[in-house]
């Protein structure tokens, strides 16, 4: 054979070498989007043996070792460095607040802060004594001023920078703080800019934890991986590469615990295989789980599914700034009883969630507990559409997110049953479906006509969900007289309200809950919110998410909280 | 045998496609909808807080001034700080974080499917339409046909779950601190140069499961590349001419046949192992390997464009330099293709 044919052919296979190897390559990488839906497996048998418990130190002493799974790993361990719930996890093991919710309530109680009370414009606060940060400082008011400073102010010489806060500095502290007045080094007055009731439950946030004044001065920035706490853990080894945080129990603890002798927090992103891990013995307790892993963790013979009724809400704004149909209450109120809400909690959330009623959820003051949810009735609904003059139907774009968020786990199968018990009463849908980032800003900008979306308490304060979800937050000349609602582009409109709704009755009860700090009267004042927008329905309440943890039966005094959390100082290991 | 030139050449062709690489992602990037301070800021940011991310990240000036930005720092593998996954961490500390975890796994993987592949892919050429031939010819379809996030649960399920006797996911017992002895971040090489016997075993033992089902899928393309390679080679003059002269089949085969038959099966290696260094994402995910696939996928789910810049500007690069590694190994194998 000649030279030239040889050539042909080792051209020929290259090519077609290349070719099969760049479909290989293709199919290797497509699909990959780490979604827990695709590999869900089935049941796990929870009989498997595993050498993974052994928990001799390389000396020959024994430690006890609590490890847990979540599914994704800390951005940072800077509390003022992010918004990520996956950062608090860790930061409240490393970090103290002055306030603490008490353990898986939502009451709070004493913290760094032994006294706290909060009259008129101001909170006096005593500090604990003789509590020590993990570098051998003493904790005083110093340091807290120093946090908030770093978190607040620009002019002062440590601000974390405008690239590095996260937005709880203004939402928390920055934008309710006037001033603050050390007296001594353990009693201070925090000024505020206006009567405001949530303000020491925004003292509990994981946000609003305390620096070492020192570290502060020598880290800086570099905080974000050099935390220096009072917690009952401190670092021990972040790595980054492996995704996991190991912690060592801090022996000068002040308060409860700790019990083990190490924490290391695991980052497994795939539910199921976090599940898996669970039952085969490698993890002690998971977060983050989903339904169909829920139940893994239910066959699992050697953990057990703890659950709690979260703080949270999912529902469905209607855009009435956008559409003219959805500014007549009756519209609203027909949607609301064709969408069949305890179908889409039961099948499509598989029971993990309570049907939803009003915009607080339980456990929350201010909850209205004579208040039930939209009974699914169509007939009504076709009786209220008629009523409003809309018999025929009308079509509306409902924009969703596509990934499984805590308070709405099936988002496209969500939407595709509003849209077809919406079909049944002639209103037709058209699912526009994004990831979540471009979805945030699309509805921002009210550029929906409805939406879905959903919300985690950050203080399980009723304001953080009424005020800060429902009220347009506009001054008065921006509202015009007998409508209830108000235009997304309203100057310093709130674009948390997705439904641009301003009812005033709401609007007054909420702002007056603000600034009453009587509980039993704060209480009614936001029973009444709830009941008018349980009337008014500027959403279409979906859900309360339960929370879920899976817990090895070798874990014993695990709390499981709503809010704050996890309370591994608590926790112990038999 | 191999010219400097060559080399050369070869390197220099590295730039063009490197800044088309960095113009197309930042390109995309830049024109899908998504505002990255919008992102960092989060739900609870007033408008103002996200103005001031913008501002201080330089995201109001102008496309381009962030696009010749880009490029200068790129060019000196500066790719700034991640916006989202690893907050203000340099991008450039990220990703020498998570190639070793890629990398491990890629050769692990690539091993096996070679040192299985080759022999098998000889066997089934040399015994053509024997028994042998088809079994390994189902097999490797097999291996092609099933996907990874079915067999990597299945495998967990049946090792980790039934049988207990590999570990679910992870690249090493959670009570062992591989961080603390890290040097090249391949944890089976690290406690191997710490002299720890218990925690190179543990590596081992976690490896086993991801790179298996790796080096199935390697095995089987190497193997069907190899076989039908080998017979068209088998069919040459002058493996006739080596029988005619009395050499006997095991040598002619090995010793003439193998050699010329391993160009397009380089390839495949070649092509294979560089997507693998984009990361094995499915692999990665299922046993909870955090590489580099992991971590683009996720930084564009979140829109951490420095992350995503240069996480694909690395890959481009380390794939155009396996390439070169292919076509070095092409011309020492014939070295007519140089020219």
């Amino acid at each position: 054979m000649s030279q030239d044919g040889n050539d042909v052919s080792r051209r020929r296979f290259l090519t077609a070498a290349g070719a099969a190897a760049a479909t290989a390559g293709l199919a290797g990488c497509s699909g990959g989007g780490g979604e827990d839906t695709t590999t869900e497996s089935g049941e796990t048998t929870g009989e498997g043996e595993t050498d993974q418990t052994e928990t001799e130190t390389e000396d020959g002493g024994s430690t006890s070792v609590l490890r847990y799974g979540r599914g994704s790993h800390s951005p940072t361990l800077d509390f003022q460095n992010s918004t990520s719930g996956e950062v608090a996890k860790v930061t409240e093991q490393l970090y103290d607040t002055l306030i603490n919710f008490e353990p898986g309530q939502s009451t709070l109680t004493q913290g760094l802060a032994t006294e706290y009370s909060l009259e008129g414009q101001s909170a006096s606060i005593t500090l604990r004594e003789g509590v020590m940060f993990h570098n051998g400082e003493e904790f005083t008011a110093e340091d807290f001023v120093a946090t908030y400073r770093r978190f607040v102010d620009s002019d002062y010489e440590y601000y974390a920078g405008d690239d590095y806060v996260s937005a709880y500095g203004p939402f928390t502290l920055g934008s309710w703080i006037d001033e603050i007045q050390v007296d001594g080094d353990y009693s201070m007055t925090i000024q505020l800019t206006q009567s405001y009731a949530p303000f020491l439950r925004n003292l509990a946030m994981f946000a609003a934890s305390v620096h070492s004044l020192a570290a502060i001065e020598e880290y800086g920035t570099d905080l974000s991986s050099n935390p220096v706490g009072t917690g009952p853990f401190q670092l021990s080894n972040l790595d980054d590469a492996n995704e996991r945080i190991r912690l060592e129990a801090n022996s000068e603890y002040w308060g409860e615990g700790p019990n083990v002798d190490e924490v290391v927090f695991v980052t497994i992103g795939q539910n199921s295989t976090r599940a898996q891990s669970l039952a085969s013995g490698e993890l002690d307790i998971i977060d983050g789980l989903g339904a169909q892993s829920s139940v893994q963790v239910e066959n699992a013979s050697n953990a057990n599914l703890v659950r709690t009724e979260g703080i949270n809400i999912g529902y469905m704004a209607f855009n009435m700034a956008s559409r003219e149909e959805f500014r007549d209450r009756r519209v609203r109120q027909a949607v609301s009883h064709a969408i069949n809400t305890e179908a889409i909690v039961n099948e499509i959330y598989s029971g993990f969630a309570t049907q939803a009623s009003q915009p607080l959820p339980p456990n929350v003051l201010g909850h209205n507990d004579d208040i039930d949810p939209y009974p699914y009735d169509p007939e009504e609904a076709q009786r209220l559409l008629e009523e409003a003059g809309y018999g025929d139907g009308f079509s509306f774009e409902l924009a969703t997110f596509q990934n499984p968020r805590g308070y709405n786990p099936s988002p496209i199968q969500t939407a595709e049953t509003v849209a077809s018990n919406l079909g049944e009463i002639g209103i037709e849908v058209d699912i526009n479906q994004q990831s979540f980032g471009p979805f945030l800003e699309y509805t921002a900008q009210g550029r929906h006509d409805a939406c879905f979306l959903g919300w985690y308490t950050d203080n399980a304060d009723p304001d953080n969900f009424m005020y800060v979800l429902l009220h347009p937050q506009v001054e008065e000349g921006e509202l015009t007289e007998g409508q209830d609602w108000v235009s997304f582009d309203a100057e310093g409109y709130n674009t948390s309200n997705r439904s641009a709704w301003a009812n005033r009755d709401y609007m007054d009860l909420v702002e007056q809950g603000q600034s009453t700090y009587d509980e039993a009267e704060r209480e009614s004042l936001y029973n009444e919110a709830n009941q008018i927008a349980h009337d008014e329905a500027p959403w279409v309440y979906l859900d309360y998410a339960d929370e879920l943890r899976g817990v090895s039966n070798r874990v014993s005094g695990f709390q499981i909280a709503a809010i704050s959390g996890p309370y591994l100082n608590l926790v112990s290991l038999n | 045998m191999i010219s400097t030139r060559f080399v050369l050449k070869r390197l220099l062709l590295l730039v063009p496609v490197l800044v088309g690489v960095a113009s197309l992602v930042f390109s995309i990037l830049h024109l899908s909808p998504g505002d990255p301070a919008l992102t960092i800021a989060g739900e609870r940011a007033s408008e103002e807080f996200v103005r001031q991310i913008e501002e201080s990240l330089g995201l109001n000036d102008p496309i381009w001034v962030q696009y010749g930005r880009f490029l200068v720092d790129a060019a000196q593998f500066q790719f700034g700080e991640s916006f989202i996954i690893q907050r203000n961490t340099a991008v450039r500390e990220v990703l020498a974080n998570k190639l070793p975890v890629t990398l491990e796994l890629a050769i692990y993987g690539q091993l096996i499917g070679i040192s299985l592949g080759i022999p098998l892919g000889i066997l089934s050429a040399v015994k053509q339409d024997s028994i042998t031939d088809h079994l390994t010819r189902i097999g490797a379809l097999a291996g092609i046909s099933v996907p990874i996030f079915w067999s990597g649960p299945l495998l967990i399920l049946l090792f980790a779950q039934v049988l207990g006797w590999l570990p679910t996911s992870g690249r090493i017992s959670v009570l062992y601190n591989v961080e603390a002895i890290r040097v090249t971040g391949l944890v089976t090489v690290d406690t191997l140069i710490a002299g720890n016997w218990e925690m190179f075993v543990s590596a081992v033992r976690h490896m086993i499961l991801p790179a298996s089902v790796i080096g199935v899928y390697s095995m089987a393309l190497i193997s069907r590349m190899m076989r039908s390679s080998m017979l068209e080679v088998i069919r040459q003059d002058y493996m006739r001419t080596a029988r005619a002269k009395g050499q006997g089949a095991k040598i002619t085969v090995l010793k003439h046949g193998f050699r010329n038959a391993m160009i397009p099966v380089i390839t495949v290696i070649g092509i294979q192992f560089g997507g693998l260094l984009g990361g094995a994402v499915l692999t990665e995910t299922v046993f909870a390997i955090g590489g580099i696939g992991t971590l683009l996928v996720e930084a564009i789910k979140v829109g951490d464009y420095p992350i995503v810049q240069g996480t694909v500007l690395t890959f481009a690069f380390l794939f155009t330099l396996v390439n070169l590694g292919v076509d070095i190994t092409y011309s020492v194998l014939d070295p007519r293709i140089e020219q």
